[in-house]
């Protein structure tokens, strides 16, 4: 028997006759769940960590698996955010931030696995406020921590400081660096993704698309990938207006 | 170069009184050892909200630690609307909310109150410390401040923001959009402007904007904030809170059919707070819209469950709309609206059991509920359970005495329904909310279809008559006259049309006594009612007709 109400959108409803599943909505409400599965595993491996510190400090398959786990729900948190880029719900919601702050709580997150994995961490930030939407710059950050501490040899540095009138947030390492087909500046289209490669850069897919969404005036947000810095890696910089 | 926990911040954390409500145990004793090890000392737990609230009535807490997702039963959001609805919690403390939810999706279902800050899981000792002593320590910073506000000193609190602002650079924009608020609350609304223009002219900023179009609305100059507002979603569509205001401008510019769209535009963007649900169902309703309005009211019950807003009126909003639904029609979906009505009222006896005339009113609504289904004994019976408490229907609450006039009208007994609104008038004089909801009840008592029925062949009447078709306009007013006889500005316009008739051609001199029988049926209609003065007027027109 046909519904008594009638749907306040008859005009999805006919769509949904031609295409009975709406799959990328399946599929980000699936990754939603996964993303929050995700967290609970974290927060588990955290408090085994805590517990077993001195047996796990034996074996490196728990960094290991802790890395994993968070560079996957750093994925999914990226596949929500470029969905809901696509649904055109996405917007940035800028607030002023402290930057220091804001930065030594998002490494924090980071330090039981930094720990565990024996690398240097430290954050040099300029005494600074910023205007950003920090939901989306933290999705920003944890992708480019875990890329850096998959690529550095032993240090990672979190910088903040003003330039030109932006502010720019940079993670440096000193692993080999970015290869040079890789280093540029300024924003990234969906179509340079490159998905046969093993690396699609959906993270800086997704970074450039966070700086784009930030605003002022005329001035446009983007983000820039070179080498050298303090510590002679790679350098990820995310320039905000 | 990250410091390691404890010492530093020992004297930050250790004074502080701490809550943690989680219903996990393993994360509730993680939980307590972090902060432990922070040097926290007074550390207590719940693992429920019905013991968190029970342990914030009798006891102080500076930082409450409350998981979102608390399984069955009150959530996080729960929590704390009850705490700040209660006054358990002040300012001065911190609320954290905890959750597995990107923050962003959680503030979308608050509509009044927000946590001082949202933890999302998986959270470790560093991170925890460091964010709350990045709290704790703008909680100190800001602690006079938030005092004053918690004593209802707004003046002080708006001296204390101008006087913190170039000494504490790092908080501006807390102190600015306090400062904005305080300026609001004390009716000062140039300064509030000043406020989010001077921001705006710095940075566009949406809070800036918001706070712009709340100043505008409550200076009432509503074309502006409805354009700042429109132009605010259109480039956040993500952000709620403007679309409530947007549809508070629209509706208070009596633009009520676009308020509802905006309000449903949130309502499926943030399905989850109660309030915005039953703001759409109140503007549903005045719009005659029932299947929306029955829709929100039904979600608005559901959000009730373990809400420190619910409150009988949503089951009665709900009962009503699904009444008047279901009023006439027999087929399978008018019983199953029926059957929803009737539950819904049951429900709401035994849940508010406790609150005065919640019985009468849930038992005049099922009557017109069993009478819209042809099943009069039944309606009868059920008025007969309440029949001493209607036999003084004056003395009972207003609503209630609207709700017995309208059961009245649909039994047939439109005599006792129209002396009892007429005592109704009397006795709540100065209401003039009250005294509209009995002109409209006058006007059209009959069910909700004959209703809508009625106000169609209106529409068509009114466009055959600009059209100059004005047989075709008699005829249409005149069939929806005979739905709702008595119904007033319906009466005028066929005299308007009649009295047009006739000076386009005088031999129809039987529009004329058409015309006298119509006002004659609005010889009570009284001197406040809204059509008074056209009555007044067309009636002198007749006379002037007759005698010229």
């Amino acid at each position: 028997m046909a519904d008594p109400r009638p749907s306040a959108n008859n005009g999805t409803e006919r769509n949904n006759a031609d295409h009975p599943i709406d799959f990328s909505m399946v599929l980000a409400s699936a990754v939603h769940d996964m993303k929050n599965s995700l967290g609970m595993l974290l927060n588990s491996l955290d408090d085994l960590r805590a517990s077993h510190s001195e047996a796990l400090s034996e074996t490196n398959s728990f960094n290991t698996l802790q890395y994993e786990a968070e560079r996957v729900h750093s994925d999914l948190i990226q596949l929500l955010g470029i969905y809901r880029l696509d649904e055109q719900t996405l917007s940035a919601h800028i607030e002023e931030h402290y930057v220091p702050d804001f930065l030594i709580e998002h490494l924090a997150r980071h330090t039981p696995l930094l720990e565990g994995l024996g690398i240097e961490y430290a954050v040099d930030a300029e005494d600074i406020n910023g205007f950003f939407d920090d939901d989306l710059l933290t999705g920003v950050l944890n992708n480019t921590i875990n890329n850096a501490i998959r690529y550095t040899r032993s240090k990672i540095r979190l910088t903040a400081r003003e330039s030109e009138g932006y502010l720019v947030i940079g993670v440096e390492d000193d692993g080999q660096g970015y290869p040079e087909s890789m280093q540029h500046s300024g924003t990234l289209s969906f179509k340079s993704l490159d998905f046969k490669s093993g690396s699609t850069s959906l993270g800086l897919f997704f970074a450039s698309s966070v700086a784009s969404l930030h605003n002022q005036g005329e001035r446009n947000g983007r983000i820039r990938l070179h080498n050298g810095g303090s510590l002679g890696g790679g350098i990820f910089e995310i320039w905000i207006p | 170069m990250i410091e390691t926990a404890a010492n530093g911040h020992e004297n930050l954390f250790k004074k502080l009184r701490y809550l943690i409500v989680d219903d996990f145990d393993s994360f509730r004793l993680s939980m307590r050892q972090m902060l432990r090890s922070f040097g926290a000392e007074h550390i207590e737990i719940a693992s429920s909200g019905g013991a968190a609230i029970q342990r914030c009535t009798y006891e102080h807490f500076d930082v409450v630690l409350c998981d979102y997702n608390l399984g069955e039963g009150k959530n996080g959001q729960h929590i704390l609307e009850e705490l700040r609805h209660k006054k358990l919690l002040k300012r001065t403390s911190l609320f954290l909310m905890v959750t597995a939810e990107t923050s962003k999706e959680m503030v979308m279902g608050a509509r009044e109150y927000q946590p001082d800050a949202y933890l999302t899981k998986p959270i470790n000792r560093a991170m925890l410390e460091k964010r709350l002593s990045s709290l704790v320590e703008q909680r100190r910073a800001l602690l006079p401040i938030n005092r004053a506000i918690d004593l209802e000193n707004y003046p002080e609190a708006i001296s204390l923001c101008i006087q913190s602002l170039p000494k504490l650079p790092k908080y501006k924009t807390w102190l600015l959009k306090t400062l904005a608020d305080l300026y609001q609350q004390v009716g000062d609304f140039s300064h509030a402007r000043k406020i989010y223009e001077e921001v705006l002219s710095q940075r566009d900023l949406s809070w800036a904007r918001l706070g712009k179009g709340k100043v505008l609305l409550a200076e009432q100059q509503l074309d502006e904030a409805i354009a700042t507002l429109k132009s605010l979603v259109a480039d956040h569509p993500d952000y709620i809170e403007g679309y409530d205001l947007l549809a508070e401008a629209q509706a208070q510019q009596g633009k009520l059919s676009l308020a509802q769209n905006t309000l449903r535009k949130a309502t499926e963007l943030s399905p989850n707070a109660l309030l915005r649900q039953k703001h759409l169902a109140d503007v549903a309703q005045s719009n005659q819209d029932m299947t929306a309005a029955s829709d929100a009211w039904r979600k608005t019950v559901q959000l009730g469950a373990h809400s420190i807003h619910d409150c009988a009126d949503h089951y009665l909003g709900l009962g009503r709309a699904l009444c008047d639904l279901s009023e006439g029609d027999t087929s399978e979906a008018g019983r199953a609206y029926a059957d929803e009505a009737l539950s819904t009222l049951n429900r709401m006896e035994k849940r508010f059991a406790e609150t005065p005339e919640v019985v009468v009113r849930s038992r005049l609504v099922q009557s017109r509920v069993n009478l819209g289904q042809g099943k009069t004994a039944e309606a009868e019976k059920c008025l007969q359970t309440v029949a001493t408490d209607l036999e003084d229907a004056v003395s009972l609450s207003a609503d209630t005495g609207i709700e017995y006039a309208k059961t009245l009208f649909r039994m047939g007994r439109a005599g006792e329904a129209k002396h009892l609104l007429a005592r109704l008038a009397e006795k709540h004089e100065h209401d003039n909310d009250l005294l509209q909801q009995i002109e409209s009840l006058l006007d059209e008592p009959v069910s909700y279809r004959q209703r809508m029925e009625a106000r169609d062949l209106n529409r068509v009447g009114i466009k055959a008559f600009e059209s100059g078709a004005l047989e075709e306009a008699a005829e249409a007013f005149g069939k929806a006259l005979e739905i709702v006889p008595s119904h007033a500005s319906l009466n005028l316009n066929l005299v308007q049309v009649l009295m047009k008739v006739y000076s386009d051609n005088p031999e129809q001199r039987a529009a004329l006594a058409d015309c006298d029988r119509r006002l004659a049926e609005l010889s009570d209609l009284p001197e406040q009612h809204r059509q008074y003065r056209r009555f007044v007027a067309l009636k002198k027109k007749l006379e002037a007709l007759k005698h010229g």
